[in-house]
């Protein structure tokens, strides 16, 4: 019997949605399935990176255009008044940085009025998002967001630099019980979705990352 | 005679990251400068509004600037990098805005579209940039069309399919193709 370092049929089965992975428009099932297949096909791998860099060399093409005025030094101040403190590094993972609350910033909030802050608790306001850092071992992560409302809708942005991957995301409420929120990947370690909560946004203490084998990467408490 | 910019300009994208991950503030300002005209054009043509685009290359900036200690050379150019995280975040908040995005209409789409190559400056464009605009121009408007909207503007295979009123299997088939072509000639211009 030949040792085989992948299966063609497979590969055959699983070619329209390494497509789609390349271009980032892949989604829940199809791209866990990618991921799981490309842990074991170096061949769907280098056919991944060939698109890859067809996608990167698209992007080129955006013309380059003037920004505001204003734009360098807004960016430059907030750049160095928003910076984290440095803090040390894993052996094998890097070092793990926050990532940008966007998805507050776009629907109007004031996230620097209710972000959590070392050991300054924040109370909670049913007009506001909550944000509140993902952390594990003291390093950051990323951010977890949680939007009030009819649903409450949560946000987690993650970037690791390095790990690819399953994870689900879980949140564990003041009650006690624990509810799942979904089941997302982690690309070249970067990861970000948005999810609505079936319980109320206050009722979350806090978020957790949690690796298909059950063991918690991260977690953030939103205090309210 | 040589000025700041010339120097500023000698040093390489993988020095200025590394320099911004110690805090040096200068390196902060020379990548600004040096990026703040693409990101924000590729944010402006897909959102199309320069207020939000403003807004999105401020959060793509404040991202790459913090995650500037864990680049990885080996996994791209520096440029890509921030091109990938810029065009995920305008498609987020894209998203954000709308459920359903609406099909483009902006300047970079018509010019992605046209095959009238003397919209192209040839002397400020770079060979790359050059040889990707040539590559996509070989394809089918059918095709350039599915590819450019799944690439650049985020759609997905149902979203290209609805937008351009043909079946789910049609619009697959265009990406996949278009894709598949891209790939080969760029390929092919890298090696000769």
């Amino acid at each position: 019997m030949s040792d085989r370092t992948h299966d063609s049929v497979n590969c055959e089965a699983i070619s329209g949605s390494v497509h789609e992975f390349a271009l980032g428009t892949i989604s829940g099932r199809d791209r866990s399935l990618v991921l799981e297949h490309l842990e074991t096909c170096p061949h769907c791998r280098a056919e991944l990176d060939s698109l890859a860099a067809v996608t990167d060399a698209l992007l080129l093409l955006a013309p380059e255009i003037e920004p505001p005025l204003g734009f360098e030094s807004r960016l430059v101040e907030r750049f160095l008044k928003d910076e984290p403190e440095p803090v040390p590094a894993r052996s094998h993972r890097g070092i793990w940085l926050a990532a940008a609350a966007l998805l507050v910033a776009v629907v109007g909030f004031g996230v620097g009025t209710v972000t959590t802050h070392g050991s300054n608790p924040t109370h909670y306001d049913a007009s506001r998002p909550l944000t509140a850092r993902l952390t594990s071992s003291g390093v950051v992560l990323g951010q977890v967001i949680v939007t009030p409302g009819k649903p409450s809708w949560m946000s987690m942005t993650v970037d690791d630099g390095n790990w690819s991957g399953v994870a689900w995301c879980q949140v564990t409420l003041r009650s006690g019980r624990v509810e799942t929120v979904g089941r997302f990947t982690l690309l070249h370690g970067y990861g970000a979705w948005t999810a609505p909560l079936k319980a109320a946004g206050n009722q979350v203490r806090t978020a957790q990352l949690v690796s298909v084998d059950g063991k918690v990467i991260a977690s953030a408490i939103l205090r309210t | 005679m040589r000025n700041d910019a010339d120097s500023d300009n000698e040093i390489s994208d993988e020095a200025l990251l590394s320099g911004i991950a110690v805090r040096d503030d200068q390196a902060v300002l020379i990548f600004v400068r040096r990026y703040q005209r693409r990101l924000f054009g590729l944010a402006l043509g897909i959102l199309g509004d320069p207020g939000l685009a403003e807004d999105v290359t401020q959060e793509a900036f404040i991202r790459i600037l913090r995650h500037a200690s864990v680049f990885d050379a080996r996994r791209g150019s520096v440029t890509s990098w921030t091109l990938t995280i810029t065009r995920n975040l305008a498609i987020d908040s894209m998203r954000l805005r709308r459920s359903i995005p609406t099909a483009p209409e902006d300047r970079v789409f018509m010019n992605l579209m046209s095959n009238d190559r003397s919209q192209d400056d040839a002397a400020v464009m770079s060979d790359i940039v050059a040889r990707a605009r040539a590559a996509l121009a070989t394809l089918p408007i059918e095709q350039r069309r599915a590819v450019v909207l799944a690439t650049m503007y985020g759609r997905t295979i149902a979203e290209v399919a609805a937008e351009e009123g043909i079946p789910l299997g049609t619009a697959k088939g265009r990406v996949r193709l278009g894709m598949a072509k891209l790939r080969d000639l760029v390929a092919v211009t890298e090696t000769s």
